[in-house]
């Protein structure tokens, strides 16, 4: 036991300093596409677009010093790595407040929205799945397949503006903006109730675009197990499809479940971009958007490394799970 | 993990033969033709410009919602041109001639003994028998020469007269005593000019084409030239060009106008061939980088491998939308920056796939015979290697497409994409920010979603069928 689990940290070690450098990387790559191509290829300083026309040149300069905008490139860089792996993420080009502060204001909802909706693509997706590889070739199956295809080919965006023209401006059932109403009810279980109503059609429109998806993966990964020899053996023992697949497949196939999650983290930020411009909502994927309109650099970089740090954690997060379920990847 | 599939080679007449067994391949084939031809024949399909505004009103109604009763009398587009020809005098001073070369009317007036002021009115009448109107507008082009009589002048004024006698003034050129020619850039007036609408006794929120042609029946265009000459010997010549005048009209097209005036419709067509260029485009591009640098890594190994793979986890691992709406902001819009983005962000995955194909074919058996017997790196990558690629590197490039699709919609309704390039993301962009849903205008907004989501879905029925027929080991499975 004593070697498996010094198997299992030295594995915890190794991982760490991967994805550790895939982080380094990935800010490395962010530097040169939104600060060394702007400068070097168009000749754009951020101060450009933050700067008073007006100011007089010394002024510029000392703002630019205030930010640290007159330092060579690499130098800069050293900075922004250090800093952001330190947690000061800066101010905001724009608002002049500190970044920290205003992610804190939005990101409660960003994780309300897309972990609610996270979940319950979880939940709905593994059950339709299931379902559909139990009865396969039946209808239904059939059927799974062919709407979740279908719906693969909708952009998320465009599923959300019909949801809002359908039942924001024509049945006028939901709100068409924002993620509270104005001003927000003082009573707790109004507000949750208010907040609810708000979240209904981007909840919706998340869903419709992820749960197709990941059912199809689901029935596909199940039926690459059903010829396997255990499950053979386990009907011969007389269990039922139900038992079969609830206790032996998913087992084995949680690990490419668990790796596909956590690849999906990006996906879902990204989801959270689309999700919150169309619908308004006050979050942080329409912040970053906001952010880059308004050529605010502190914010992208902070909310692009955040993303980063949290995919690679959540990827960090699986590796350990799969290595814990299952012996066999710790060695490899 | 051999493909058994690469042993038999496929013609193009092969493969189509075996695609009719497969229902969805064919209807997605079909889908695909018809988009293609769409784009080829866009400038014959589109009946206008897709980047021309002001064709009609903005925010017109489809020409087809005339079948319904309430929509049946909506204004049509109405354009007046009124050359020589159609002008009646209707009075005319002594000492003023009028004549006309072509379209042009000549007017002279040859100075006398005596100041005096002639002046000739001309008209022309035209039926108007629709609902009113929200906007009319007329441009008046015309030339004053002045010779050998200085302080002499000419004024033009255009008038509307409504089938009731009311006289409007659309427009008055004032005096003018000097030479003075606006046949380039004809003198014009527009109903939705402020100063125009209070100088009329309107307020600056009434529509004066409601105001105005608010009656059925004949209107009459009334052009009055007055001339001032002084004593002496010179002479005053006033050119009056082809006046317009133009109703703009709430229903218009297949798919009525947006905001600026432009043909929805045109718009539609003309975006297939943008999404056919970033699908197609990003995904040749994304396929060869992944391809190439899977191969390299999967064939050389080693620390080639290694860095070449940690390259493209930092890539699967950065948030991909987010990046590339901060690049294209921070670089700017273009077409092809746009492609070129997604496809930086999406060969990844093929990549890592090749690799292990590759590998378990570097290590097979014939491989290391063909090496044996002194084959080059060359010659076992394109004469083993390659070849049993080639289902998956079809597959690919066709699955591919709908993302990249996808993704240019998606950019392009954040309004990333290139502002020059008609396209069904940059429609929709405009119709949810120009207030197409506040007045429910789903023939705006439906009608691009669908189009890219039947272009994306035709490459992915495509692409499976391609699947089943390439990659035999699917058909065992189901």
């Amino acid at each position: 036991m004593s070697t498996g689990g010094g198997g299992l940290l030295r594995y915890m070690g190794k991982r760490a300093i991967d994805r550790a450098a895939v982080v380094i990387s990935s800010l490395t790559l962010q530097f040169l596409l939104l600060r060394v191509l702007p400068y070097y290829v168009l000749g754009i300083d951020p101060s450009f677009f933050f700067l008073n026309p007006n100011l007089t040149e010394e002024q510029k300069e000392i703002i630019r010093r205030q930010f640290g905008l007159d330092e060579p490139l690499l130098s800069q860089f050293v900075k922004y790595v250090l800093s952001l792996l330190t947690g000061q993420l800066g101010f905001s080009f724009y608002t002049r407040r500190p970044v920290y502060v205003e992610l804190m204001e939005r990101l409660p909802n960003t994780v309300l929205l897309l972990g609610t909706s996270t979940v319950l693509t979880i939940i709905l997706g593994l059950i339709i799945g299931i379902i559909a590889v139990s009865k396969r070739g039946t209808r239904f199956d059939a059927s799974v397949i062919g709407s979740s295809i279908f719906i693969s080919a909708f952009p998320l965006f465009y599923v959300g503006l019909l949801l809002l023209l359908t039942f924001g401006f024509y049945l006028k059932w939901f709100p068409i903006a924002g993620s509270v109403s104005r001003p927000p009810p003082r009573d707790p279980v109004r507000y949750v109730a208010d907040l609810l109503w708000h979240m209904a059609l981007p909840l919706t429109a998340l869903l419709i675009t992820s749960v197709g998806g990941f059912a199809l993966f689901i029935r596909n990964l199940f039926l690459t197990q059903l010829g396997e020899d255990y499950v053979v053996t386990a009907r011969a023992k007389g269990l039922t499809e139900r038992e079969v697949m609830l206790k032996h497949v998913l087992r084995n196939v949680l690990a490419p479940v668990i790796t596909i999650l956590a690849l999906e983290f990006p996906g879902i930020i990204s989801g959270a971009v689309i999700t919150e411009t169309v619908f308004s909502w006050y979050g942080v994927g329409r912040w970053l958007f906001d952010a880059a309109m308004q050529f605010d650099y502190p914010v992208v970089q902070a909310v692009l490394f955040i993303q980063v740090v949290l995919t690679v954690v959540s990827l960090y997060i699986a590796d350990i799970v799969i290595a814990i379920l299952d012996p066999r990847v710790r060695l490899r | 993990m051999k493909m058994s599939a690469s042993s038999k080679f496929i013609t193009l007449k092969d493969f189509l033969l075996e695609l009719r067994l497969y229902k969805t391949g064919v209807l997605g084939l079909a889908i695909l033709i018809i988009y293609v031809l769409i784009a080829i024949f866009a400038p014959f399909i589109a009946p206008a410009n897709p980047n021309e505004t002001e064709l009609a009103d903005s925010y017109a109604f489809p020409e087809w919602f005339s079948i319904f009763p309430e929509y049946r009398n909506l204004p049509r587009n109405v354009f007046i041109r009124v050359g020589y020809k159609d002008w009646s005098i209707k009075s005319m001073d002594e000492g003023i001639s009028v004549n006309g070369e072509s379209d042009i009317v000549m007017i002279v007036v040859q100075c006398k003994d005596e100041v005096a002021v002639k002046s000739v009115t001309l008209e022309y009448e035209f039926d108007y028998n629709y609902d009113p109107p929200k906007r009319f507008s007329g441009k008046i082009p015309f030339e004053v020469t002045i010779y050998n009589a200085l302080g002499s002048y000419a004024r033009i004024k255009c008038f509307i007269i409504t089938p009731k006698r009311r006289v409007y003034e659309l427009y008055d050129s004032m005096s003018i005593a000097y030479n003075l020619s606006r046949f380039e850039t004809p003198a014009s007036y527009d109903a939705r000019d402020i100063y125009l609408k209070l100088k009329l006794g309107f307020s600056p929120h009434d529509d004066l084409g409601e105001k105005i042609l608010n009656e059925k029946g004949t209107y009459k265009l009334r052009l009055v030239v007055s001339v001032l000459a002084v004593k002496g010997g010179g002479r005053i010549e006033v050119k009056l060009g082809v006046k317009e005048f133009r109703v703009y009209g709430r229903l218009y097209g297949v798919l009525g106008t947006d905001n600026l005036g432009c043909d929805i419709f045109s718009n539609l067509v003309y975006g297939t061939r943008v999404s056919l260029l970033v699908g197609v485009l990003a995904s040749i591009i994304s396929v060869s980088v992944g391809l190439v640098i899977g191969i390299i890594a999967g064939y050389k190994g080693g620390v080639i491998d290694q860095i070449l793979m940690y390259f493209t986890d930092t890539l699967l691992f950065t948030p991909i939308l987010p990046l590339i709406i901060a690049v294209s902001v921070f670089i700017g819009k273009s077409l092809y920056l746009e492609i070129a983005l997604i496809a930086l962000f999406s060969w990844m995955g093929f990549a890592r796939n090749t690799r292990a194909y590759v590998m378990s074919i570097r290590d097979s058996m014939y491989v290391e015979s063909a090496k044996a017997v002194g084959a080059s790196d060359m010659y076992v990558i394109f004469r083993h290697i390659l070849p049993q690629l080639t289902p998956i590197i079809y597959i690919t490039l066709v699955m591919r497409v709908p993302g990249a699709i996808l993704l240019e919609a998606t950019l392009s309704f954040l309004n990333l994409g290139d502002p020059s390039v008609p396209s069904w993301g940059r429609m929709l962009y405009s119709a949810r920010y120009a207030g197409a849903f506040f007045r429910f205008m789903w023939w705006w907004i439906i009608p691009p979603g669908l189009a890219i989501t039947f272009l994306a879905l035709a490459f992915v029925m495509l692409g499976h069928a391609l699947d089943e027929i390439l990659n035999p080991k699917l058909r065992v499975r189901r």
